[in-house]
């Protein structure tokens, strides 16, 4: 079996933390959730020399709305995330999307930052955070600095983040009222990484679409939002939403032992389209008991 | 800080061995602690075997360091017993209804199985193979172990003393 | 009664067996104490693990572990130069004219050649789990490529590159019966398909693992994970020790479905233990299991069918060829057990059947549950729905009008000699599934269909099976049974106590089986090919009643009356005016001379071995026959299929546990839902893609319905109070089933295993939205 050993190191905060991977250089990984790291861990995918653990600071775990945003701090369990009334007050595509992650076990580690900085492409907080226009706040221990979720993911598994940064929190702009949301994914079976998943938000006003944000997860290196989409479908009913959504363009799905690169482009139209309509019907409140915010 | 040692209540019971920092909690219970009803699946936090409750709350111990949960309660399925040493509603449930077969998963079921009925949200037999879908069993073919989820959260909300509380 | 009646008795006259009894095992599992071969974890324990070819076709240039033994807490390093007897081989009867061992052989670790990912190449020991991983990367081994071949139709193709020196076909069967020529002259329809099902893995929970030591006595033990403890046999071979020397013990094993019936761990733990002289322990790791432990064949099958406009099929002519992988182990066999089951359980006067397994550098395919009979259920099955769809005809009528009767003849020229119930199953799935489904919304599509099936159960008859059990009193009246027998979770175990108790009115609770240990229990045999409840079922209870007629018999002769007029009563031995309870006889036992114990061996249906061109009076002791019925759902956006209903129906024959059975038939059924629907070992050029449970796909209890199991009783079967076999057969059905509930609800008929959502989009018509 694959028991390689490690050093380990508890972090008090999160400075500290940015210290120790200062200290120790390339052989560091950040241990938060662990949910994905150890798995890779065990199987030998990933021998790193020292593990910096962030998983018991006292920071980084509120949730609090205000100003018009919602602020998630990095260590935010799943399980805190769908549980959230202040989270699903001002958005529940974010809870919705996170029940989709893994099962119980996981979502009882796992961490909104480790899900972020990881960067699977397949992953379903990256893509919502990239369709609520969100944006993450990073520390060195020294310094602040904000990027936008777009921008944050750069590659599979490859992030903004520095050898030395950690994720502090997320600020997702709490839209008002009139918007709608949906998030639709499809994998083989429930609680699996996505084939492909979207996450619509959609803003209507006398039954036509005024204003729409959809993302794609799956079908890329990384989240995409589809602004050309987007834009094809203002001024659309309902109904003709799926005639206005036409082939998806600047995606580049790959072939691996779940899906073809086929189907995950046949799927990311049919959940586009799918979580378009859900998403209007929310706005236009034909949704019961699940009125947008 | 670099602890070598961890100290965690096992079922009830303080514990102290070394963790040598990257010692998972699985192995560190099952080698360190000599609790072996946690077993080893998969090493991936996905077939549910190693499932223990970590203060309360289920965990693939696979994938959780013992030095993580320094200073937490762990409750595995041997110590889901009530306070005597009797089995709980959901044990006699597991019983009667046939839901053991070769058994590897019954420890990460059990652990699973009480976590979903402490949240104490009614659920339906689909519902709960749903909340399940994280626990492999190869033998069954599940439906026996949903019945005896199903029987157990009938005893408890119909008040039957205790349940299968962690001591 | 004698035995043979008293095997044969009716239902209503049985007290112990045919009670849904909690099995004892069960309460120690829930509890958690029971201690699996991995459970055993001393201080001091020394560590093993394989290293294994990253290749799959090589030649071995180097082995080196000077740098490995240098790792702080290696004990030692071995290589395949330091095995005394460095190969297993395997039978292959048929191919020579009489059984014995055919020139397929394996390394224990591979000298000079890998055949395969995952081939071990070197053992290490280590102090710790850390320092073996760390030895075990540090070992050298240089590999030089070879051209490797991985599909087997092109592995018989001329200048195929040979997995082994004497040619890459493995085995064949043929059958020839009747005259299939004229068949499909004569045939109103003709249908052909062809089919495909992939590798799939055991994925029992408990990986490979077991415990080794030397005992007092210098004794080599084993307690491992495994069916079939005589492999220490095998291991003394190995070691080149006296067979007496090596000792396998099974505790309760995690899972085994066929995968545990080869050696796994043995081999190299009982090397450490003999090269180190201590206590060694090894545990294979979920990847590494996924990757090198032998899979299920992969087969494609060809299907002619001729049938008459009335739906009587009058011939099959049907070409199978399997995947061995790069080494035999029981491919031959698996294919035997494919070409005698290829036409279903209809009557088939007219068959030209050609089977083939070839080598191939993909991992290495052995036994698993349904070995090579649940294959052809996709065959078979989706040829007859096909028959009775384009005649118009009722599915179930069509194959109630083909089913085989007592007396009827299979191809392979057995003799069918118990009631065959397939009707009766038939019209038990349709009663209860009443009203078709219907789609539950606009884009969904809804479908169901049945599938039928047999299975045998016991093992080939040549092989000349026995199993032997020893029973005896304790002077309280309590009762021990010794036997071999293996409990893989299927209550091999309890199965015998409630025989066991039938016979002598005691109560579970006074009745203790000690089984799976090869020094001190009768040998019963493995527990594979749904052979137990027959073979060492019958055993115990014929040492049994040989037990209860020498007690009886001692009472009998002591109080002058006749034997026939005494029986055993719950405490007591009974008769008219008499009471006597049970340790009072015994103790007249022990003064009459007589026995209070009994051994009892019960022998298999005895056959000839076959030869290739397959035509047996007798294969198998018997078959178990059944129906399942599935209702799915399609999502015509994303190809998903849901499994809305799912029934069962066997002629169990008689259900000793019927929570047993029950058990049984729905873990076997979700198992096929699995190969159905999820399951793929995916190879590419022989590498393993899915050695892990993120990308090796079992179904969970989310992807799978009720089964809703219907148990029917004919007390034909052969084994103990009329039972038949039931392990094995209800994990065919399922393939079949599906496939044709999705050809009921889209119109075209998936043919390819599994049957992704990918496969099902392709069989939808074009004009989708």
């Amino acid at each position: 079996m694959y028991t390689r050993a490690f050093r380990y190191e508890r972090a008090d905060d999160l400075p500290a933390a940015c210290a120790a991977l200062r200290r120790h250089g390339e052989g560091a990984r950040v241990l938060a959730g662990g949910q994905s790291l150890l798995p890779m861990i065990n199987v030998g995918l990933a021998a790193p020399e020292v593990l910096v653990d962030i998983s018991r600071v006292a920071e980084a775990r509120e949730i609090t709305a205000s100003d018009g945003y919602l602020s998630i701090g990095a260590l935010v369990t799943h399980r805190e995330l769908i549980a959230s009334e202040v989270a699903r007050a001002a958005q529940p595509l974010l809870g919705a999307a996170a029940a989709h992650i893994g099962s119980a076990r996981i979502r009882n580690r796992g961490t909104l930052g480790g899900s972020l900085a990881h960067s699977d492409p397949a992953a379903e907080l990256p893509v919502v955070m990239t369709a609520l226009g969100a944006s993450y706040e990073l520390t060195d221990g020294r310094a602040e600095r904000e990027v936008r979720a777009e921008e944050f993911a750069i590659t599979v598994f490859t992030t903004e983040l520095q050898p030395d940064e950690l994720l502090v929190a997320a600020r997702v702009p709490v839209l008002g009222p009139g918007w709608g949301w949906s998030f639709r994914e499809v994998s083989r079976r429930r609680g699996d990484f996505a084939l492909a998943s979207a996450a619509a938000l959609v803003r209507t006003a006398g039954g036509i679409l005024v204003e729409a944000r959809l993302a794609l997860g799956g079908v890329a290196d990384r989240a995409v939002r589809l602004a050309a989409v987007e834009a094809a479908l203002t001024g659309a009913t309902r109904d003709e939403i799926a005639a206005r959504v036409g082939p998806i363009e600047g995606i580049s799905p790959v072939t691996d032992t779940g899906a073809s690169a086929e189907y995950r482009r046949h799927l990311a139209r049919v959940l586009a389209v799918q979580a378009l309509e859900e998403a209007c019907a929310r706005s236009e409140g034909t949704v019961s008991g699940e009125r947008g915010p | 800080m670099s602890p070598e040692t961890v100290t965690i209540t096992v079922n009830g019971s303080r514990r102290t061995a070394t963790a040598g920092g990257h010692l998972s909690l699985l192995r560190w219970l099952r080698e360190q602690a000599g609790v072996t009803d946690p077993k080893y699946g998969c090493g991936e936090g996905v077939c549910g075997a190693c499932a223990v409750l970590v203060d309360g709350l289920p965990v693939a111990s696979c994938i959780v360091l013992a030095a993580q949960v320094d200073g937490c309660e762990v409750t595995t399925a041997a110590g889901l017993r009530r306070p005597d040493g009797s089995p709980g509603p959901l044990q006699r449930a597991f019983h009667r209804s046939h839901a053991v077969q070769c058994g590897f998963c019954t420890p990460g079921m059990l652990v699973c199985a009480t976590a979903l009925l402490a949240e104490g949200r009614p659920l339906d037999r689909q519902e709960i193979r749903e909340a399940l879908h994280g626990n492999i069993c190869r033998c069954t073919g599940y439906g026996p172990i949903v019945t005896a989820i199903e029987a157990a959260q009938h005893e408890l909300a119909a008040g039957a003393e205790g349940g299968a509380e962690p001591s | 009664m004698t035995s043979q009646e008293v095997r044969r008795s009716k239902a209503d006259e049985l007290s112990v067996v045919r009670q849904p009894l909690p099995r004892r095992d069960q309460a120690a599992k829930i509890a958690g104490t029971t201690r699996y071969a991995g459970d055993v974890v001393h201080p001091g324990m020394l560590r093993a693990g394989l290293v294994r070819s990253p290749v799959p076709s090589a030649r071995i240039v180097r082995r080196d572990a000077g740098e490995a033994v240098k790792v702080p807490g290696v004990v030692a390093v071995l290589f395949g130069e330091d095995v005394p007897h460095n190969e297993v081989w395997v039978d292959v009867p048929g191919q020579t004219i009489e059984v014995a061992p055919l020139k397929a052989n394996m390394e224990i670790l591979a000298t000079d050649r890998v055949r395969f990912q995952g081939e071990p190449v070197a053992l290490v020991i280590a102090e710790t789990e850390e320092a073996l991983t760390e030895a075990s990367e540090r070992v050298e081994v240089d590999y030089a490529e070879e051209p490797g071949v991985f599909d087997p139709e092109l592995a018989l193709a001329d200048g195929a590159p040979p997995v082994h020196p004497q040619g890459n076909l493995l085995a064949r069967w043929d059958i020839d019966a009747g005259d299939v020529g004229a068949a499909f002259e004569s045939a109103d329809l003709v249908v052909e398909g062809t089919y495909a099902t992939q590798p799939v893995d055991h994925a029992y929970l408990e990986p490979e693992a077991g415990v080794g030591w030397l005992d007092d006595e210098g004794v080599l033990n084993l307690r491992v994970s495994t069916q079939v403890v005589q492999h220490y046999r095998d291991v003394a071979r190995i070691l080149g020790i006296p067979e007496a020397r090596v000792r396998v013990i099974a505790p309760y094993v995690g899972g085994g479905f066929g995968g545990k019936e080869d050696m796994t761990v043995e081999p190299y733990l009982a090397l450490a233990v003999w090269r180190t002289g201590r206590e060694v322990r090894m545990e294979w790791s979920r990847p590494e299991s996924l990757q090198a432990r032998a899979k299920r064949h992969p087969m494609r099958m060809r299907y002619r069918t001729a049938a008459r406009s009335d739906g009587t099929i009058i011939g099959q002519d049907i070409e199978i060829t399997a995947d061995s992988g790069a080494y035999a182990y029981l491919s031959a066999l698996v294919l035997l057990y494919a070409a005698v089951h290829a036409c279903g359980p209809y009557r088939t006067p007219n068959v030209r059947l050609r089977a083939r397994c070839a080598y191939t550098n993909n991992p290495p395919t052995s036994a698993f549950r349904g070995f090579g009979g649940m294959q052809v259920v996709l065959g078979y099955e989706s040829q007859i729905d096909e028959v009775a769809r384009r005649l118009g005809l009722p599915p179930g009528e069509v194959r109630k009008r083909n089913s085989l009767v007592k007396g009827d003849v299979l191809p392979v020229g057995q003799v069918i000699e118990t009631e065959v119930l397939l009707p009766q199953t038939i019209d038990a799935v349709l009663e209860r599934a009443g009203p078709p489904p219907s789609g539950s919304g606009p884009r969904r599509a809804a479908g169901r269909a049945i599938a039928s099936n047999l299975q045998s159960y016991g093992r080939l008859v040549w092989l000349n099976d026995a199993a032997a059990a020893w029973v005896g009193f304790e002077p309280d009246g309590s009762v021990r049974v010794r036997c071999g027998v293996q409990d893989l979770g299927g209550g091999q175990a309890s199965s015998l106590a409630q025989i066991a108790g039938e016979l002598l009115a005691v109560p579970a609770d006074q009745i203790v089986v000690h089984f799976g240990d090869s020094a001190l229990n009768p040998v019963a045999g493995t527990t594979t090919a749904t052979r137990q409840l027959l073979m060492s079922g019958n055993a115990v209870h014929d040492a049994t009643a040989a037990l209860r007629d020498q007690v009886l018999g001692a009472v009998a002769a002591d109080r002058g009356e006749p034997v026939e007029s005494l029986r055993f009563s719950p405490g007591a031995v009974t008769g008219p005016g008499l009471r006597l309870p049970v340790p009072e006889a015994l103790a007249l036992c022990r003064r009459r001379n007589v026995p209070t114990e009994a051994l009892g061996t019960f022998f298999g249906p005895k056959g000839v071995p076959v030869t290739r061109n397959l035509r047996s009076g007798r294969v198998f002791p018997d078959f178990t026959f059944g129906t399942h019925l599935c209702d799915v759902e399609v999502d015509l956006d994303t190809g998903q299929v849901r499994v809305l209903r799912y029934i069962a129906a066997h002629d169990v024959g008689r259900a000793i546990n019927p929570l047993s059975v029950e058990g049984q038939i729905s873990g076997a059924v979700v198992q096929g839902l699995g190969m159905a629907l999820l399951e793929e070992v995916v190879l590419d050029e022989g590498i393993n893609l899915t050695a892990g449970f993120f990308q090796y796909l079992v179904p969970t209890a989310s992807d799978v319905p009720d089964i809703e199991v219907i148990v029917l009783e004919s007390g034909e079967g052969m084994g103990p109070f009329g039972a038949r076999g039931i392990g094995e057969p209800p994990i065919g059905p399922p393939l079949a089933a599906v496939a044709n509930a999705i050809r009921d609800a889209v119109g075209t008929r998936p043919t390819i295993l599994p049957i992704t959502p990918e496969r099902v989009l392709a069989c939808l018509p074009s004009t989708r939205s």
